[in-house]
């Protein structure tokens, strides 16, 4: 059972990070700010600045 | 498990691999069921994955656990973050997993089952993926650089140059090829036209909703935005049915090819937040999924192989793309067996995400193997196909024939029979006017697909559901590739320009912006018309353009890699970079050869220009056609320049390469690396 829910946890966790949620609390911990509509906008234009001068895969 | 115990499995391991392995290469003439090509890929990627990576991970790279990789030293949390292993294999796996793994085995699939099924386990098990590891772990070594900086560092200017100039026509190229693929899924189908002319709007309300309405809450609005795209999948149903509204989204090709490269140039210059990240975020979670579902259907119904081993196609006169088994086997195969792009990925974000070096392995190594998975699962799913069906549904009217009567002749004569009721019929349950001259891999794998969902559940009645599904995932992430790739060729080439211009340089001006944007959106424009107007449906020229770029950049990295390992000393172990190396030369210069010098009109692009230029001299072209057919000894012309650029410009890097090997061994080179000296790692278990 322990497993099934440490699998999920994995899951969860990888949506999260694949969503850029784990780094948005990654961000507000680093820089000790309270969740908001003006911080998540600075975080997500940042992230995606860096995201989106990548090539994706073929 | 006990040492004994444990040799024995792996002995079993072995020993079940090589008997499927013998039991698809030997068997001919009886059907063959799809369980045996995949236990066959999953016996070989454990062995080669316990024993080869693991070897090359203690022997070769030195894998060191103790060592602080840059996560750890460089810790910022944005870039750099130590992440769990399995969670960076995901985000990686999602990177590297794009179109190519599903369609490039479903075109090759017209040599039979059993080439393509080769060459994706044996390719990515010595090829691929030693190509992504390597780079992962140079990178990682050395502050997660990227490609080009590493070959700049370590092979010299004109490598690092020269490899970004290669990245950029690479993009170009692959660009036209996956926009033609959608082009060619959609053209005639309001249903599939419609469902992801709704992905647009889905995307926009998706982005104001995160941006404005609930931030930071992705998981959420990619639920919704999952539901809106399946209800769009309904309601284009009843779009096509609509007499009102069916003519709207019943499109040629050359007008949805307009609409793409229009689409493009809008996404690229969009805020970002606006369209090309809520649509990626949808498109990434949609995919893992689909191949997950992928994966479950193929194990639930195992499907039997209707394809044989071989088809005559072998000799190079295949409808789908012309050319002999070698080389073109190993070109139209690239993601899902070697691919160069993987380089770029494993060169990005997942370096500076690994906690602990010894990740880099199921990371590198592992992610590839899951990949080559994908491709075996799309070959299976062009495979269970009724072969007449197949080559129905992908040959091009000028190969075949341009009414449907014409064209089950011309496949029937190949000995795959096929009727025009049966054709009929099928176009009928998955909702579709025709399904002849869909070239371009998506159609054919959405209907092997969709025979694998509905044979799992719902039957015939879904299959119109199931297919259109199928065309909405392969469309939603290439159309996410289309923007993401214009914007980044957008980047690239103002980096170019600016060394020429200053301001044209700079991202945040605009008429920089909008000129880059223009003219890269114009180039693979250019290439996506071209193969929308060629009679032998583009396919043939562009997607052997696309695998030979694609492997040439794979030959690059892996002069990076081969550079490294003789600049530490490894000379000994150069064979397991140069084994690929040597082999992707063979492959993609003969190509290219072939595709530029070939005396076939049908492979090679300056005998097809020449045939053309005969046939107007000789008076055989109606003045009507004049101009197309000047056109297309002019794009015949230009796709042989294309080429021969290529070749230049890898030559020149492996050159480059080689003299640097040379002068290595014989110690009249520097042999410094720039690596990063080693950190004692503080990171604790509990924190990954």
């Amino acid at each position: 059972m322990s497993r099934i829910r440490t699998f999920g946890r994995i899951i969860l966790a990888l949506l999260r990070e694949l969503g850029d949620e784990n780094a948005y609390a990654r961000h507000l911990a680093t820089h000790q700010r309270p969740h908001s509509r003006d911080e998540w906008q600075r975080f997500s234009d940042e992230r995606m600045r860096a995201k989106y001068a990548r090539a994706k895969c073929c | 498990m006990p040492s004994f115990l444990s040799r024995l499995v792996w002995a079993g391991i072995a020993i079940l691999g090589a008997f499927c392995l013998g039991g698809i290469a030997i068997n001919r003439g009886e059907p063959v069921n799809s369980m045996w090509l995949v236990v066959a890929s999953v016996c070989t990627y454990l062995i080669g994955f316990r024993f080869y990576a693991k070897f090359i991970a203690s022997k070769v790279m030195l894998l060191d656990d103790n060592r602080a990789t840059p996560a750890e030293r460089l810790r910022n949390g944005h870039d750099f973050e130590p992440t769990n292993k399995w969670i960076v294999f995901g985000h990686h796996f999602a990177a590297i997993a794009g179109p190519g793994p599903l369609v490039g085995p479903t075109l090759a699939a017209q040599f039979g089952y059993l080439p393509g099924t080769l060459w994706i386990i044996i390719g990515a098990v010595l090829g691929g993926a030693i190509q992504d590891y390597i780079i992962l772990w140079a990178s990682m070594r050395r502050d997660g650089k990227s490609l080009g900086q590493m070959a700049r560092e370590e092979i010299g200017r004109v490598g690092g140059f020269t490899a970004l100039l290669t990245v950029l026509l690479i993009m170009i190229i692959l660009l036209a090829v996956v926009a033609l693929v959608v082009v060619n899924a959609l053209k005639g189908s309001p249903w599939g036209t419609f469902t992801i002319a709704a992905t647009m709007p889905i995307a926009v309300f998706m982005g104001l909703y995160l941006r404005f309405w609930r931030p930071g809450r992705v998981l959420e609005i990619s639920v919704i935005g999952f539901l809106l795209v399946m209800s769009s999948i309904f309601a284009g149903e009843w779009v096509a049915h609509s007499s009102t509204w069916a003519p709207y989204f019943t499109l040629s090709g050359i007008a949805l090819a307009f609409a793409v490269i229009v689409y493009g140039f809008f996404a690229s210059a969009l805020p970002v937040w606006l369209l090309l990240a809520p649509r990626d975020y949808l498109s990434t979670f949609v995919k893992l999924g689909v191949v997950l579902m992928l994966g479950i259907g193929i194990l639930f119904v195992r499907p039997t192989l209707q394809m044989p081993a071989f088809t005559q196609f072998i000799d190079g006169t295949g409808p789908i793309f012309a050319g002999k088994i070698f080389p073109f086997c190993f070109i139209t195969i690239a993601c899902g067996a070697i691919s160069g792009f993987h380089s770029l990925i494993s060169s990005g974000t997942t370096p500076k995400m690994i906690s602990k070096e010894w990740h880099a392995w199921p990371v590198g190594y592992g992610s590839m193997l899951l990949e080559s998975f994908v491709a075996i699962m799309a070959i299976i799913a062009a495979c269970v196909l009724d072969p007449g069906v197949y080559f129905a549904v992908n040959s091009p009217a000028g190969i075949v024939g341009s009414s449907a009567e014409a064209a089950v002749k011309t496949i029937t004569s190949w000995g795959f029979p096929v009727t025009v009721d049966q054709m009929a019929a099928l176009s009928k349950s998955v909702g579709e006017s025709t399904l002849f001259y869909r070239t371009g891999g998506a159609p054919s794998l959405a209907l092997g697909m969709a025979h694998i969902f509905a044979a799992g559940g719902g039957g015939q009645a879904i299959l119109g559901f199931w297919y259109h599904f199928a065309i909405m995932f392969e469309a939603l992430f290439i159309l996410t590739v289309i923007d993401a790739g214009t914007r980044v060729g957008r980047f690239m080439l103002q980096d170019l320009l600016g060394q020429l211009y200053k301001p044209l340089g700079r991202t945040s001006w605009m008429p920089g912006v909008i000129g880059s944007s223009a003219a890269i959106v114009l180039s693979w424009g250019y290439f996506l018309y071209q193969g929308v107007v060629d009679p032998l449906g583009g396919i043939n020229s562009l997607w052997p353009l696309f695998g030979i770029a694609n492997q040439l950049l794979a030959i690059i990295a892996l002069c990076v890699g081969t550079t490294i390992l003789v600049k530490m000393h490894r000379t000994k172990y150069m064979w397991i970079t140069c084994m690929p190396l040597v082999w992707l030369i063979m492959v993609t210069f003969t190509a290219a050869w072939q595709k530029i010098f070939d005396p076939a009109p049908r492979i090679g692009f300056l005998a097809a220009a020449s045939q053309l230029e005969g046939a107007m001299t000789a008076g055989k072209i109606g003045a009507a056609k004049i101009a197309d057919t000047q056109t297309l000894i002019f794009n015949n012309r230009l796709d042989a320049v294309v080429c021969g650029v290529f070749l230049v410009l890898v030559t020149t890097i492996l050159i480059d390469s080689i003299l640097l090997w040379i002068g290595l061994l014989k110690g009249t080179r520097d042999s410094r690396t720039c690596e990063s000296p080693f950190v004692m790692s503080q990171l604790k278990a509990e924190e990954i």
